[in-house]
C-alpha cells in the first residue's frame, strides 16, 4: 500500500500539471506557439544541414496573418532570399488574433521580433517611445535608396529627417462605380475629372431609395470622410498633431456635404440597408458607388464576381484633389541583435522582384516608383486607379499620439449627426473638445 | 480533511518521534504535494497578477515604455470629478476621460438593475414550470439550457442576424427598428441576449433548489389548510432564499463584467450607449493609441470595489428578514 502510494502521489502532481496547464493557455496565443516550434524545428534540420550554425544570424519577422495564400506568398519570397543568403536566418512568425496587443505586450516584456509590420496609424506612439531603430545609415550600407519609394509613403515612415521604415504595400481610396446601374439610370460613368458637383448629380439620378437603392455610401467612418475634408482644403489635425482642425469652417463644410447625401436619401449608411460594410453593399448592388480601396478588388471577385464595376479617383472637391494613404512598412526593433541582417531581410521583401510578385498576386500595391508602368497595372484599371491615388495630393492616415481617439471622435460625429440629428457644426465641435480634452491627457 | 485519526489526547511534550504527530505533519505534506500545482498557478496567474495590476494602477504605462510612478493621478482621471462640475463653454479642457463617470458606469449600472431582476424571476418561472409533472419536461429542460452551453460569441453573432434591420426579429414582430445601430435600442438588445443565455443556468440552480425543499413541509402545510398560492409564498420563496442569494449574486457579478457581447455585437457603440466597465476597461488597455494600462489597471480595481459593495448590499436586503444558512 505505502509503495503504491509513494508513486502514486508523483503521478498524481504530473498529471494534474499536465491537465491544469490546459485551460490556462488561451486558443490564439497556442497557434502562434505552435508555429514557433515548428519554425524551430526546421532551424535544426537546417543548422544540420549546414554545420555552420554559430555564424548564421537570425532575424525574426513578424506581423499580421491576412490569409493563408498572403501567408504562403510571404514564405515563398522568404526561401528565395534564404537560398541567396545562407547566413541569415528568417523566422517568419506571424501573429493571428489581435496584432496590436500582442505586439505591444511582446514588446513589453522585451521579446519583440527583429522586424515586424507597422501601420502609419501606429507610427507616431512607436516613434516617440523609441522602439524604433532609426535606419538611415543601414540603408545606406545596403544600398537602399529613399528616392526609389513613391515620396509620399517614405515620407509618412520618416520623423525630423531620420527614417524608421521602409514601406512595404499602400492602399488609397478610389470611387468604385456600378456600370449596370449607371446604364440603368441613364447616365455617364464616372471619370477621373469628375467633381463634387458630378458626384452628387449622379447619387440623384442613381438613387430609388424606395427600393432600396442608393446613390453613394457614406458611412460614418474616420476612413472615408476626411478625404473630403482635403478636398474642401481643411485638415483633421494640424501640421504637428498638436490641435485638431476638425470644427474649422472647411471640414464643417465638407461634413455638411457629405451627411446632406443621407439627409437628402441620395446616399445611405451601410447600417440602413442591415450590413456592417458598404463593400457588401455595393457588391449586392444596392448603393451605386462607394469610397473604398484595392482591398474591395478581391472580395468583388470571390464574393459578388458578377457585379460589373469601375474605379476612378476620387472626385475633385471645391479646393482640388485628396485622398487617404492606408501602408504598412516594416521596422527594426532598438533591440534588434542583427540589425544589418534585419535591412538586409527588408530590402529582399520590399525589392522590385518581390513588390512585383505580390503585385501580380493581386494582394498588395508596390511601394516602389519604378513599378508605376509595371504590365500588371497597365492591364488592370481598377488597381491602377487605387495606385494612381497615392500621387494626386493623398496624406497618409495618421493623426498623431491620439489617433484612435481622433478616430473614435470623427465617427461619433458624424453618427450623431446621422441617428440623433445633430447640428453639423455643434456635433464637430463636440468631438474637437473631446480630441483636445485627449491630447491634454498625452501631455 | 487530512487528519482522520486524532481523536487520542496528544503528549504532553512534543517529540521528533512522537509517531502520532509524524503521521500528520507526513499527511500534511501530502496535503500540499497535492496542492502543489494548483497552487504554484494560482499564485502565478492570481495573486502575482493581481499585486502587479495593483502596482501598476499607479502608474503611467503604456507598454512601450517602463511604468512610471503616478501615483493617484491614474484614479483622479477615471473618475474625473470635475467632469461633473458646471464648465463654461470654452473652459480649457480636462485631463482626464469622462467615459467611465458619464457613460460607462451609469450603462452598467443600469444594465445590471434590468438583467438581474428579469434573469432571476424568469429562470424561477421557468424551474416552476420544469417542477411539474409535464409531458416532455426533460426535452424542454435540454431546450432551456442549450443556449447556457453553447459559445457567447456563437451566440452573439447569431442575435446579430437575428435583430438586423431585415432579420427576423422585424419581420416577426412587423417593426423597423435598426435593433443594433441605434442608441435607444442598442443596450436594450444585448440585455435581451444576457436574459436569454443565463436564464437556463439559473433554471438549473433554481430546479436543484426547489427539489431539496423537503416535502415533509409541504404536507405540513397542505395539513394546516395553506393553498397554493400561500404554500409558494410562505414555504417555496422562503426555503429557497439560499439559492436566490446565489443566484443574483452570480448574476451582479456576471452583469457588472459584461463584455464579450459587447465586444462582439457593438465595440461599444453606437455613440457609446453599449459601453460597460469591463469593456472599457479593454479599450483603454488594448484598443486605443495611447494605450493606459495604468487607468485601465485603476478602473479594475474600481469595478472590483462595486462589485463587492453591491454584494454586500444585496446580502443585506435578501438576510433582512429570517436567518439564511451558508449560500
Amino acid at each position: 500500500m505505502k509503495t503504491l502510494l509513494k508513486w502514486f502521489v508523483p503521478l498524481m502532481v504530473l498529471s494534474l500539471l499536465l491537465a491544469a496547464c490546459q485551460p490556462a493557455a488561451t486558443p490564439t496565443p497556442e497557434k502562434v506557439i505552435e508555429t514557433v516550434t515548428v519554425e524551430k524545428e526546421k532551424e535544426v534540420v537546417k543548422t544540420v544541414e549546414v554545420e555552420k550554425p554559430a555564424e548564421r544570424a537570425v532575424v525574426r519577422l513578424s506581423g499580421w496573418a491576412a490569409s493563408p495564400e498572403e501567408t504562403a506568398l510571404l514564405q515563398s519570397i522568404l526561401l528565395d532570399f534564404t537560398v541567396e543568403n545562407p547566413d541569415i536566418v528568417v523566422k517568419y512568425e506571424p501573429i493571428t488574433g489581435d496584432y496590436w496587443q500582442q505586439l505591444k505586450t511582446s514588446i513589453a516584456s522585451g521579446v519583440e521580433p527583429d522586424v515586424f509590420y507597422m501601420d502609419i496609424f501606429q507610427f507616431p506612439a512607436f516613434v516617440r517611445d523609441e522602439v524604433l531603430l532609426p535606419i538611415d545609415d543601414l540603408m545606406a550600407k545596403e544600398g537602399v535608396k529613399r528616392d526609389d519609394f513613391i515620396p509620399s509613403l517614405i515620407d509618412a515612415f520618416s520623423e525630423g529627417g531620420v527614417t524608421y521604415g521602409i514601406p512595404k504595400d499602400f492602399n488609397t481610396l478610389g470611387l468604385f462605380y456600378n456600370k449596370d446601374l449607371f446604364a440603368k439610370a441613364g447616365i455617364a460613368e464616372p471619370t477621373d475629372d469628375w467633381t463634387w458637383d458630378d458626384l452628387k448629380a449622379a447619387a440623384e439620378a442613381l438613387s430609388d431609395p424606395a427600393n432600396n437603392i442608393y446613390g453613394l455610401g457614406v458611412p460614418a467612418d474616420p476612413g472615408r470622410f476626411p478625404i473630403f475634408v482635403f478636398q474642401n482644403g481643411g485638415s483633421i489635425m494640424t501640421e504637428d498633431y498638436s490641435d485638431t482642425l476638425l470644427d474649422s469652417p472647411a471640414a464643417v463644410e465638407a461634413a455638411t456635404f457629405y451627411t446632406d447625401f443621407r439627409k437628402n436619401q441620395i446616399g445611405a449608411i451601410p447600417a440602413d440597408v442591415g450590413e456592417g460594410w458598404q463593400g457588401t453593399v455595393f457588391g449586392k448592388g444596392q448603393f451605386a458607388m462607394v469610397y473604398e480601396g484595392g482591398w474591395l478588388i478581391p472580395y468583388l471577385k470571390q464574393q459578388f464576381p458578377n457585379t460589373n464595376y469601375g474605379v476612378v479617383t476620387p472626385p475633385a472637391g471645391p479646393k482640388g484633389e485628396g485622398n487617404l494613404i492606408f501602408t504598412v512598412a516594416y521596422v527594426i526593433s532598438r533591440n534588434s541583435k542583427n540589425p544589418e541582417a534585419a535591412m538586409r531581410v527588408i530590402n529582399y521583401l520590399t525589392s522590385e522582384k518581390a513588390q512585383n510578385k505580390v503585385l501580380e498576386s493581386g494582394f498588395a500595391l508596390p511601394t516602389r516608383l519604378s513599378l508605376q508602368n509595371s504590365e500588371f497595372l497597365k492591364t488592370n484599371p481598377a488597381s491602377s486607379a487605387i495606385f494612381r491615388g497615392a500621387l494626386q495630393g493623398a496624406r497618409p492616415f495618421v493623426w498623431g499620439l491620439v489617433g484612435s481617439d481622433v478616430n473614435e471622435q470623427m465617427g461619433k460625429a458624424l453618427e450623431r449627426i446621422y441617428l440623433e440629428n445633430q447640428a453639423v457644426d455643434a456635433s464637430l465641435k463636440q468631438a474637437a473638445q473631446v480630441i483636445r480634452q485627449k491630447i491634454a491627457e498625452v501631455k | 480533511m487530512t487528519q482522520t485519526v486524532s481523536n487520542r489526547p496528544a503528549g504532553l511534550f512534543w517529540r521528533k518521534d512522537n509517531p502520532e504527530k509524524r503521521k500528520k505533519r507526513s499527511e500534511a505534506l501530502t496535503a500540499y504535494i497535492f496542492l502543489l500545482p494548483y497552487l504554484f498557478i494560482f499564485f502565478t496567474f492570481t495573486i502575482f497578477s493581481i499585486g502587479y495590476a495593483f502596482y501598476l494602477s499607479f502608474t503611467r504605462y503604456n507598454l512601450l515604455r517602463p511604468p512610471e510612478w503616478w501615483g493617484l493621478e491614474g484614479y483622479r482621471r477615471v473618475l474625473c470629478l470635475e467632469a461633473l462640475m458646471p464648465r463654461g463653454e470654452d473652459a480649457p479642457p480636462l485631463a482626464c476621460d469622462d467615459l467611465f463617470i458619464k457613460k460607462a458606469l451609469p450603462n452598467t449600472v443600469k444594465y445590471t438593475l434590468i438583467v438581474v431582476p428579469t434573469q432571476t424571476v424568469l429562470s424561477l418561472i421557468l424551474a416552476f414550470a420544469m417542477d411539474q409533472k409535464l409531458r416532455f419536461r426533460r426535452l424542454f429542460r435540454t431546450i432551456y439550457y442549450l443556449p447556457s452551453v453553447t459559445s457567447s460569441v456563437v451566440i452573439s453573432l447569431i442575435f446579430v442576424w437575428l435583430f438586423s434591420p431585415l432579420g427576423i426579429v422585424n419581420q416577426i414582430f412587423n417593426l423597423n427598428i435598426n435593433w443594433l445601430n441605434d442608441p435607444r435600442y442598442a443596450f436594450y438588445t444585448i440585455m435581451i441576449l444576457n436574459v436569454f443565455t443565463t436564464s437556463g443556468t439559473l433554471m438549473l440552480i433554481f430546479l436543484a433548489g426547489l427539489q431539496d425543499i423537503p416535502t415533509a413541509i409541504y404536507e405540513a402545510a397542505s395539513i394546516d389548510g395553506a393553498n397554493k398560492f400561500q404554500t409558494l409564498r410562505f414555504i417555496t420563496i422562503p426555503m429557497l432564499r439560499p439559492v436566490v442569494f446565489f443566484v443574483v449574486t452570480v448574476g451582479l457579478i456576471g452583469c457588472f463584467q459584461v463584455f464579450d457581447q459587447i465586444y462582439v455585437m457593438t465595440s461599444g457603440g453606437p455613440l457609446d450607449s453599449t459601453t460597460t466597465v469591463a469593456y472599457l476597461i479593454y479599450k483603454w488597455a488594448f484598443r486605443d493609441t495611447t494605450v493606459k494600462m495604468g487607468q485601465a489597471a485603476a478602473l479594475s480595481f474600481i469595478l472590483a470595489l462595486i462589485i463587492l459593495v453591491f454584494t454586500l448590499i444585496q446580502r443585506r436586503i435578501i438576510e433582512g428578514s429570517g436567518s439564511v444558512g451558508s449560500a
